[in-house]
């Protein structure tokens, strides 16, 4: 393990090389163009190739069939990217396709203002594909947490096969800060498991004993299909409701019932607290310091830092508020977090706290909103 | 500890590279933690160029990007000190940069006024290397982190050919 100085961006790109990135396609974007050049610069050293494709589209696609060539596969985008990556994504989803999407949120809609940040899309990146299930989303606040949640997220999509989003934003992206980098010895790499069967008796989406199949991949010998179409444990075609349910009660099994095995959070003075302050990605670090400067003042003041955004873990994120009396969810938005909380925290006072900013929103401003409702 | 350290000045004058420097010293080659953030104007030179530090022995206290109250401030730029100076504390150790600063706010600081930029042009050969000149002070004031580790430092991320002229602008003040 070494220590460097690294942006949130660079941390990104860095951990995609230890956990094992051997594929990335991508398009430039503010703020996340430093990721696709960092690694251009250093993944050919690790023998993995990097690919400018001519947009978002076939970047997403081609990093689809990188998985499946069995080389783990990245990309990196922002909001207006991401929107043209979502028909591929619910590709991704359907075939259970492992792949990772760093996705730098900045100021939105449309092109909004490119270089400043905002944390506009948190619903976007889990709920935007058509299909209605749930992709996991971890959100860094720091470039140590960038570095540590890329390899989680590569895990995660190998474990689950799955896209998994990774939902930074333009402050985090350009945060400086002391990352431990570690080596490929002294990091936990999951790689996708893989069928043992007979090459006969292979049945590509056949979860045999669990809800995620065995994955073979293209070369290796087993009949490989891709298929995108409702489909049964052969992959081949079924469009017939029985199938279309189990199909869609397992994809989404497979995610909300690991909610609690991916759930990452990090708090200050839980134990002690009345007034929590609930908060993601860049906004937490506002947050965080307004929960000791509100606490200097002698409100029983607590911060939670939710890492896993999705799949919510209901059961947990309410434990861990139990005894609370009032939670505050604070966002560079209008409050959309928010929503998804105040279903699953209904018997607490659950305040919204929706700030707009193009920056990173300072703590004495959240103080500012607390104070009103205290 | 935690430590809120404030570098402003005009594009051009290097405040990204000497907060960098000083980031990458700390990161890499001291026990603390640190988280930093730094702005500049669109514009190649004249604009704002500001670098945050926030330095801290616990990870969970270097837990911000921005300074509230700078403990530490360098400004190269009268420009800058003036936009600036709310932002640093009653008692803060604050080196200002006498050959673009004249007019000195009447504050509760820690004064070290020196012509870094005349400085760096008439004893070590280039004023583009004020900015090294005015670190090697900050260092040998502050002891934040040691000479060797930002020589280190340096040496790793300064184009072969301009290290003797920054590490000969940084030793400046540090042998006096």
């Amino acid at each position: 393990m070494r220590y460097e100085y690294l942006t949130g961006n660079i941390a990104i790109a860095e951990a995609s090389i230890v956990s094992g990135l051997k594929f990335y396609a991508g398009y430039p974007i503010t703020p996340t163009s430093d990721i696709f050049e960092h690694l251009a610069r250093e993944l050919p050293k690790y023998g993995g190739h990097v690919i400018q494709f001519e947009d978002e589209i076939a970047s997403i696609n081609a990093v689809v069939g990188a998985s499946w060539a069995c080389a783990k596969a990245m990309t990196a985008t922002s909001g207006p990217g991401f929107s043209l990556m979502l028909e591929a994504l619910s590709l991704a989803v359907i075939t259970e396709t492992p792949l990772v999407v760093a996705y730098v949120m900045r100021t939105g809609p449309s092109t909004g203002v490119p270089t400043r940040s905002g944390q506009y899309d948190v619903l976007q990146s889990t709920y935007g594909f058509h299909g209605g299930l749930v992709i996991p989303v971890l959100a860094p606040s720091t470039p140590q947490e960038a570095y540590d949640l890329t390899v989680k997220a590569f895990n995660i999509s190998e474990k689950l096969r799955t896209p998994v989003v990774l939902l930074s934003d333009a402050v985090v992206a350009h945060t400086y800060g002391k990352v431990a980098i570690r080596e490929r010895s002294e990091v936990e790499i999951v790689d996708r498991s893989k069928p043992s069967t007979p090459l006969s008796e292979y049945r590509p989406y056949d979860p045999v004993d669990g809800l995620v199949p065995p994955m073979a991949c293209f070369g290796e010998g087993y009949s490989v299909l891709v298929e995108s179409l409702t489909h049964d444990e052969r992959g081949y075609y079924a469009p017939r409701s029985d199938a279309q349910r189990k199909l869609m009660w397992r994809l989404y099994r497979k995610i909300t019932e690991s909610s609690g095995k991916l759930f990452d959070y990090s708090s200050l003075y839980l134990d002690d607290c009345d007034v929590a302050l609930v908060s993601y990605g860049s906004t937490a670090l506002s947050t965080q310091v307004a929960a000791k400067t509100l606490r200097e003042r002698g409100v029983r003041a607590c911060s939670l830092k939710l890492k896993t955004l999705f799949p919510i873990y209901e059961e947990g994120i309410s434990k861990l508020l139990k005894n609370v009396e009032k939670v505050f969810v604070v966002e560079n938005n209008v409050g959309l977090y928010y929503r998804e909380l105040r279903g699953i925290l209904k018997d607490r006072d659950v305040v919204s706290v929706p700030l707009i900013d193009l920056d990173v929103p300072l703590p004495q401003e959240v103080v500012g909103v607390v104070d009103k409702w205290l | 500890m935690r430590v809120e350290v404030l570098i402003a000045g005009r594009g051009g004058q290097g405040i990204l590279l000497l907060g960098h420097i000083l980031g990458a010293a700390i990161a890499k080659y001291t026990d603390l933690h640190v988280l930093g953030s730094e702005i500049y104007a669109a514009e190649t030179r004249g604009g704002d160029s500001r670098v945050d530090l926030v330095v801290a022995d616990r990870e969970e206290e270097a837990d911000f990007i921005k300074v509230a109250k700078a403990d530490i401030a360098l400004f190269m730029h009268q420009l800058q000190l003036d936009a600036y100076r709310d932002l640093v504390r009653d008692g803060a150790t604050v080196f200002l940069d006498k050959s673009n600063i004249t007019n000195i706010p009447q504050r509760n600081w820690r004064i070290y006024l020196e012509p870094y930029t005349d400085i760096a042009e008439r004893e070590i050969g280039s004023s583009r290397v004020a900015n090294i000149v005015a670190l090697g002070h900050l260092v040998k004031i502050t002891s934040i982190v040691t000479p060797e580790a930002i020589e280190k430092v340096i040496e790793e991320i300064v184009s072969r050919e301009w290290i003797d002229l920054n590490i000969k602008a940084f030793r400046y003040f540090l042998v006096r």
